[in-house]
């Protein structure tokens, strides 16, 4: 990637950030209201972003699958069920529990997607993108009944299913934080194995790649960097989908420059989301999930569109 | 020195084999083409040779080692395997394309040396995509892309080049020039087995023969003596007088 292309993404970043600081009715003379409420929400923003747009870029190399993302493969939804579950049974979310838990409900989800899509045999796209829509669709299902009959709680689980950035703790925060960047690093360091990876199990073999193990420490950093997120900000379509995307149009396919590209352009998108849902619709809030799906939905019809041969 | 010894190799996905104490062996300067009917074991004979497989009975030696025990990074180094089709949805340069041949080389976790570039160069320029190198592989043609491909397998610099099916969907102008191609490699000191559609062209360079019956028959040897018009009509159960085995010439 050029230094040009870096110095763009750099300024999106920046860009979004500012975005997310200067969105709301308070102006820019009001410090308090500034470092007290947006900046903690805006470096939410950032970490969660950062860890969607990881993610996204890590599963659609892994799996050689351009349409896979936290989201559609249920990653998202595991994660989400095992923290309401944790929440109706009164784990603190600062806990250590509730992160094994969120990971455990991550890792699960997404292998089980994975099993039941490699059941018909030869792995496909759409086998894929079929048992995260099932899978999904139960622990989705999950959630609901969990909301339901957990009354009192009912209001703030909503809004944490929904996905919004309100109210992140400091402490984790700054544990999601360290964690999206250690999965980044990983991530960076085994750049050419993911690459080799995009190229299909049966040629990541034939170039000296083990495929199994590599799925498994591309599914594991995925999973965390998506715990992560989640944790901070529940469930949050179409950032994992979406960035890579974008990323590649920019920068090229390869890991290399993919992988931290992606975070930065996850965290930047997701900023600019997040600030657009404050200040679009005020006095009305709208959650930085729902802004998303608006904006990500489309982008995955026009990705199907595309793959059935439709710009050709 | 001999690059590929199978010795007794036996596979089957179901009650009947589907390969049977199959032995036959590479060396240097090998241009071997693998025939038979569709069915018969071709393209699954070279997973198993490269251990993507796990062969039921018998063994195979790549440079004199056992290849169910080889480790993936040493295995790209010892034999290098370009699939009858390959296809990433990512638009991947040409470049960056033969550059993953060399991934084993120094661990997953450095980057490129220069070494790997000058490997990747060499590759290129002896399949005649140097030209291609900042093209994306998506936009290529299904000709140039099998190219791309043999050059990231000569980028692993291993001394066994296995093809499955290089030349199929190309038209005469490709066939011909990839044959060439692995003609000259084989001249080169490499041992190049292919798995080819068309028995007419084995006669453009190979050597030797495997040729493949199903239920797991087959028989080894001179190209000349293996494609014999009445040999492959036993083989792919065509009359003698096909008009298609005329096609097939036999270099005496």
């Amino acid at each position: 990637m050029t230094r040009n292309k870096l110095l763009l993404l750099g300024a999106a970043l920046a860009a979004a950030a500012m975005f997310s600081l200067a969105a709301g009715p308070a102006g820019l003379s009001d410090w308090g209201v500034i470092t007290d409420l947006r900046l903690p929400r805006t470096l939410a923003a950032l970490v969660v972003g950062a860890g969607l747009g990881l993610a996204g870029a890590l599963f659609q190399g892994v799996l050689k699958n351009p349409l896979s993302d936290p989201y559609i493969l249920g990653t998202s939804a595991g994660a989400t069920a095992a923290a309401v579950g944790c929440f109706a049974a009164g784990v603190d979310r600062g806990s250590p529990l509730f992160f094994i838990a969120v990971f455990a409900g991550a890792f699960g989800a997404t292998f089980l997607s994975y099993w039941l899509a490699r059941l018909a045999g030869r792995l496909s796209d759409a086998a894929l993108v079929l048992a995260g829509v099932a899978v999904s669709a139960f622990l989705s299902a999950v959630v609901m009944l969990t909301l339901s009959v957990a009354r009192e709680r009912s209001f703030s689980l909503f809004y944490f299913v929904l996905g919004g950035l309100y109210s992140a703790q400091p402490g984790v925060l700054a544990f999601c934080a360290a964690l999206t960047a250690a999965c980044a690093a990983a991530a960076m360091a085994r750049w050419r194995a993911l690459d080799a990876m995009a190229m299909g199990e049966e040629k990541a073999y034939h170039l000296g790649a083990r495929p199994a193990r590599e799925r498994v420490i591309f599914f594991t950093l995925a999973c965390a960097a998506t715990s992560a997120a989640v944790a901070l900000g529940g469930t949050i379509g179409f950032v994992g989908l979406m960035t890579p995307h974008i990323v590649r149009l920019a920068a090229g396919p390869s890991a290399r420059v993919l992988v931290p590209a992606s975070a930065a352009g996850g965290a930047a998108l997701l900023a600019a989301a997040d600030a657009a849902g404050r200040s679009v619709f005020s006095p009305a809030e709208v959650p930085a999930g729902v802004i998303m799906a608006i904006a990500g939905a489309p982008f995955f019809m026009w990705l199907l569109w595309r793959r059935s041969g439709g710009d050709r | 020195m001999t690059l590929l010894k199978v010795d007794r190799l036996s596979f089957s996905y179901g009650p009947g084999p589907l390969i049977k104490d199959l032995s036959f062996e590479a060396r240097p300067g090998d241009l071997i083409c693998v025939l038979g009917p569709n069915g018969c074991g071709k393209s699954t004979l070279l997973k198993l040779l490269t251990g993507y497989m796990k062969a039921q009975g018998g063994s195979v030696r790549l440079s004199g080692e056992d290849a169910s025990a080889v480790a993936p990074e040493r295995l790209a180094a010892l034999a290098a395997y370009v699939p009858s089709e390959i296809s990433t949805p990512y638009d991947f340069t040409v470049r960056e394309t033969v550059l993953l041949g060399r991934i084993a080389r120094r661990g997953f976790w450095r980057g490129y040396s220069s070494e790997d570039a000058a490997a990747a160069d060499l590759a290129m320029a002896e399949t005649g995509t140097a030209a291609l190198a900042g093209r994306s592989i998506v936009t290529l043609s299904s000709g140039e892309r099998q190219l791309v491909f043999i050059a990231q397998a000569l980028a692993q610099e291993a001394k066994l080049l296995l093809l499955d099916e290089p030349t199929s969907h190309l038209d005469m102008k490709y066939k011909s020039d990839i044959m060439a191609l692995l003609a000259r490699l084989a001249g080169k000191g490499l041992a190049v087995a292919a798995v080819l559609h068309e028995p007419a062209l084995a006669a453009l360079g190979c050597g030797k023969a495997l040729l493949m019956e199903k239920g797991g028959g087959y028989a080894f040897g001179p190209a000349a003596e293996m494609l014999r018009p009445a040999r492959l009509a036993a083989v792919y159960g065509l009359p003698e007088t096909s008009p298609l085995l005329a096609s097939v010439p036999v270099r005496p």
